[in-house]
């Protein structure tokens, strides 16, 4: 059978109970659909990718997944597979300054939200 | 907690958030070109090496039916055709019979090198040179009628007269 490239988690079962208690956003949610519906999410996922370009970080992954590609074979490699193998070495070679960037970006987000 | 601390707890998860994301995609449009098989062609000169060698080896190959059959090529329909088209035609420029597969080294000569062609070229192209150029002082009237356009792109500088002009429209005072 063919494995399906992308694994999606299972939809979670939905329990009679919970629909009589309302759910309580966590922080983390509130600001996050806040940063998605204001648009500053794409903004700083394009400006974070242009600059990942720039500085090779794109090419590089590109070349540790071709690697994965060559040894697992083209028709076995899964998305999964690829996220796995280039997760540890991306995040943590993410240039120092584009960090910072994007912390900052997101804590001027943050504050501005806050009043 | 204060806020300070919240504010940094919540970036650095938006960051990570925002990281994954990006390594995500990395991953998937990776993934996609290795399926397709789109990495293939990523090294142009190897590619173009792999393809010059698999093109030769289908020429030399004897059991290829169809290909090359002494000196025509047959095609998928069975129909051969002599590397040079042989239909005769009459040269639209020069009224000669010329032979289809002799046309275009034909109008090179034709058009560009023949004597008489060459001086009905210059004279029109130095013709609309002149036009075009301000504080010209020639005045070169040629029979071809003129735009409008290219008047007002002469600034009343060249002496055109407006005899030959079917449209006489020169705005200039």
């Amino acid at each position: 059978s063919r494995r399906h490239s992308v694994n999606r988690p299972p939809t979670p079962d939905v329990r009679d109970d919970d629909d009589d208690r309302p759910k309580k956003p966590s922080l983390l949610e509130i600001v996050n659909i806040k940063l998605i519906e204001s648009g500053e999410k794409e903004r700083l996922m394009e400006l974070v990718r242009e600059r990942l370009v720039e500085c090779g970080w794109k090419d590089e992954m590109g070349a540790l997944c071709r690697a994965v590609v060559k040894k697992n074979g083209r028709e076995n490699v899964t998305v999964d597979d690829l996220v796995r193998a280039i997760t540890p070495k991306g995040r943590a070679s993410i240039p120092d300054s584009v960090k910072a960037e994007l912390l900052q970006r997101i804590q001027t987000f943050l504050v501005s939200v806050a009043h | 907690m204060f806020v300070v601390d919240l504010i940094l707890q919540l970036s650095s998860d938006i960051y990570r958030d925002i990281l994954d994301s990006i390594i995500v995609d990395v991953a998937s449009e990776s993934h996609r070109i290795a399926r397709l098989g789109l990495d293939r062609n990523l090294d142009l000169e190897d590619e173009e090496l792999r393809l010059s060698v698999e093109a030769r080896a289908r020429a030399s190959d004897p059991s290829h039916s169809g290909e090359a059959n002494g000196k025509y090529v047959v095609d998928i329909f069975g129909q051969s055709h002599p590397a040079i088209a042989n239909e005769i035609f009459d040269c639209m420029n020069c009224g000669r019979s010329i032979m289809a597969g002799r046309f275009a080294p034909h109008l090179e000569k034709c058009m560009g090198k023949g004597r008489k062609a060459r001086l009905k070229a210059t004279r029109s192209t130095t013709a609309a040179q002149n036009r075009y150029t301000r504080g010209s002082p020639l005045s070169t009237q040629t029979p071809y009628s003129n735009s409008t356009s290219m008047n007002r792109s002469s600034n009343g500088s060249s002496a055109i007269a407006g005899d030959d002009y079917s449209n006489g429209n020169l705005e200039e005072p």
